[in-house]
């Protein structure tokens, strides 16, 4: 019978999803994209008053007057969507993933309506360099320091037939003793901050740090709660981030990939 | 539905002495005049919730660990977040700060100082070849952080000992002055996998406390939410206790038949896992009824295959042979402990929340509840796999009779009031009680089934050898992050 289950799932159609269509993903993060041609002094005012996350923000600078979004502190309520929706929509494309912190917060010209300066799109950056990656291994050890485990259900989800993140030569492995890459979720609370620590100092140099989710960014909703010590920045170094609440498979496959992108082109 | 009561801890007491009433959850609050109150939520035998409350003055209150053993946590967590002493509890050892708290330290109080700390003692096991196993925080696979220690000789499990609140975050602090429509967010990061449910729960509390009424539609939505959560939630544990014996086909087929719920779910939502979708007053979002139908038609593939898989999983004499008599939890310890959800009805307890205490479109429906009596391993996958074929078909039935009209209705923004409310979330009962004042959060409690099963596990350790701990673990399937908020 086994066999007969076995033989049904080999003929199904093929689940997995290609690399091209995974990179720069991020369908269903329900994170906003701001169209520049739509964008009025107005509707940004009225999305930042609506923002419960304080992740908006209207400054001047130079004379321009700018909305700015930091996409590790938005956490997806879509509450400046309801408030400007037209150039406020649902991304589903190039939230920026597995970049520095400051990578993460864009910047827009109200006025003028355009970009004034975001980081490249993680998904063109990546794929250039797909084929060199293949072939090398990265070992990944994952540390929950706190999250509400939203962020590990996504995490759980690269393993499964749609992404097998197994195809990238990746693998998620038990002992931080034989990883090269520490996936750490938040807040990090009191109770885990000294494991966390431990973790960290358990893991061989060279080590690469990634922050996973608004909580892991930046605390997010718990920031300033008694309990929670902070992001994962304020326990251990950290390369790189992860937005979202929380991020799809989707944007952590590129952020893992736009990672390693990085690390190769370091002369 | 829900009476609150006058009464005192007394009262309570001799409530919880008779025989049909369970007890649901005990928790501190703080009373307009600055004291301290402690709070005794039971479920009569009628299936009725009352909430006694009484002031705490000086004194210590009296344990009532010895009447329901189920007690034993949340006087523990009124110890550590409300400084209240209890007289005659058999383990009042810290339970959610740890070392590396400053003792004196209270910061559910202004002013009262906490009791003493100190180091936390696990119960030592001696005798010839007895040894301790040490396991977590930090674990082997993508989970979440807890530590077990296990008491052994050779590979049997004479005891193990929990010790979590590694994901303490202060939750339901961080509820504490926010506007009643923003604390859904909150809600639904409490436990991710469960957040719709978490969600539901939140917004139902909020609308009894101020009286609205969710239009049908809404009401039928949130139904749809809360069974294809269900169903994620069993077909990812039977998967993954499939695993834990070796028995890798059947992990990988229900990986997939989660994910394409979940991709189906952003597709046609909007949201993978339903975040954002439910606001006091009803749902953020209408579905056209052709969406809905694409989901029905997503959700009655994947109960197919998943029955199939499931009668393969159940006809293969290895696997069986691995869950029967692995990790029992009998009827009565299951009962005193006031074990909620599938681990419940596994071991021969009549409880569901979506028949005991109905609520929004539950009150219109025929719920089948499966209950099985071995209390082992595999009365709970059976659970599992019976209750998935069940929300699979109370999703079709929904999505049939969808009914026309609005989905949510306005709220009042500046109300003081208080309300309660239940779900049957795929762990068991979860329950919010939130208190407001001019429209904000005064004080919000998560019972969690989490909380409320995790005392359960232990209990079914002994006898069993520790290399079953991960699939008996797995059978229970508890969120840390629930437990610990």
């Amino acid at each position: 019978m086994i066999f007969d289950v076995a033989a049904r799932s080999l003929a199904s159609k093929q689940v997995l999803i290609p690399v091209e269509r995974l990179l720069g993903d991020c369908t269903g993060s329900r994170m906003p994209h701001i169209e520049p041609g739509l964008l009025t002094f107005e509707a940004a005012s009225r999305a930042v008053a609506a923002c419960p996350m304080s992740a908006l923000r209207l400054e001047q600078h130079h004379g321009i007057r700018q909305l700015i979004l930091d996409y590790a502190q938005c956490n997806g309520c879509g509450q400046c969507i309801d408030a400007a929706p037209g150039p406020f929509s649902l991304a589903t494309r190039n939230v920026p993933c597995g970049v520095s912190r400051s990578a993460l917060i864009c910047h827009w010209d109200v006025d003028r309506g355009h970009v004034l300066y975001a980081d490249e799109p993680a998904a063109q950056a990546a794929s250039a360099a797909i084929q060199a990656l293949l072939g090398r291994a990265l070992n990944i050890r994952q540390v929950d320091a706190g999250s509400c485990n939203g962020c590990e259900a996504e995490i759980a989800a690269l393993t499964n037939p749609y992404y097998d993140l197994e195809r990238f030569g990746v693998h998620f492995v038990a002992s931080p003793k034989h990883a090269d890459m520490l996936l750490v979720t938040g807040p990090v609370t009191r109770n885990m901050a000294e494991a966390l620590r431990h973790t960290y100092e358990a893991t061989p140099s060279p080590r690469l740090v990634v922050a996973v989710g608004t909580c892991g960014c930046t605390g997010g909703i718990f920031e300033g709660s008694y309990a929670v010590a902070g992001a994962v920045d304020a326990i251990i170094p950290v390369d790189a981030y992860i937005p979202g609440c929380p991020p799809t498979p989707a944007m952590l496959l590129t952020g893992i990939l736009q990672v390693l992108n990085a690390v190769q082109d370091r002369p | 539905m829900t009476t609150r009561v006058s009464g005192n801890t007394a009262d309570a007491v001799a409530l919880l002495k008779v025989g049909h009433s369970r007890l649901v959850s005990i928790f501190g609050s703080i009373a307009d005049d600055g004291s301290r109150c402690v709070n005794y939520l039971i479920d009569t035998e009628k299936r009725e919730y009352r909430l006694f409350s009484e002031p705490v003055h000086g004194a210590a209150l009296a344990s009532v660990t010895s009447i329901v053993p189920g007690a034993a946590w949340y006087e523990r967590e009124l110890h550590d977040l409300y400084g209240v002493e209890i007289e005659g509890h058999p383990n009042l050892q810290p339970l959610v700060f740890h070392e590396s708290w400053p003792s004196n330290v209270h910061p559910w109080l202004d002013t009262s100082a906490n009791p003493v700390r100190g180091k936390y003692r696990f119960l030592e096991v001696s005798g010839d070849g007895v040894c301790e196993v040490p396991v977590g925080p930090v674990h082997a696979g993508i989970i979440e952080p807890g530590h077990f220690r296990f008491s052994v000789v050779g590979d049997s499990v004479l005891n193990l000992e929990l010790r979590h609140f590694y994901t303490h975050k202060g939750t339901e602090t961080r509820f504490e002055g926010v506007p009643a429509s923003a604390g859904v967010m909150l809600a639904e990061s409490v436990s991710g996998d469960n957040t719709f449910s978490h969600a539901v729960a939140y917004c139902q509390s909020v609308e009894n406390a101020l009286g609205v009424s969710v239009p049908p539609r809404g009401r039928a939505l949130r139904l749809i939410g809360l069974e294809l959560e269900r169903m994620m939630a069993h077909i990812a544990d039977v998967g993954a206790l499939c695993g834990d014996v070796a028995f890798a086909v059947p992990a990988a087929y229900t990986a997939r038949l989660k994910e394409s719920l979940l991709l189906a779910s952003a597709r046609i939502v909007g949201t993978r896992y339903w975040r954002g979708l439910s606001r006091p007053g009803g749902m953020t979002r209408d579905l056209s009824n052709e969406s809905a139908q694409a989901l029905g038609a997503v959700v009655k593939s994947v109960a197919q295959d998943f029955a199939e898989l499931a009668q393969m999983i159940l006809a293969t004499p290895s696997v069986v042979n691995r869950f029967e008599t692995t990790g029992v939890l009998t009827r009565d310890v299951a009962r005193s402990l006031c074990v909620v959800g599938p681990v419940a009805r596994a071991s021969g307890l009549r409880l569901d929340i979506r028949r005991d205490h109905p609520y929004g479109r539950y009150r219109a429906m025929q719920i089948t509840v499966p209950r099985h009596s071995s209390g082992d391993v595999l009365a709970r996958a059976r659970i599992r796999i019976e209750e998935t074929t069940v929300s699979a078909r109370l999703i079709a039935q929904t999505i049939e009779e969808l009914p026309a009209g609005a989905v949510s209705v306005s709220v009042p923004g500046q109300a003081s009031a208080e309300g309660l409310s239940a779900v049957e979330s795929p762990r068991g009962e979860l329950l919010y009680f939130i208190r407001l004042r001019e429209g904000l959060v005064q004080r919000c409690h998560i019972k969690s089934p989490s909380f409320q099963n995790w005392p359960a596990l232990p209990l079914a350790m002994p006898g069993n050898i520790i290399a079953d701990f991960p699939l008996i673990n797995k059978s229970f399937n508890l969120s840390y992050s629930g437990c610990d908020r």
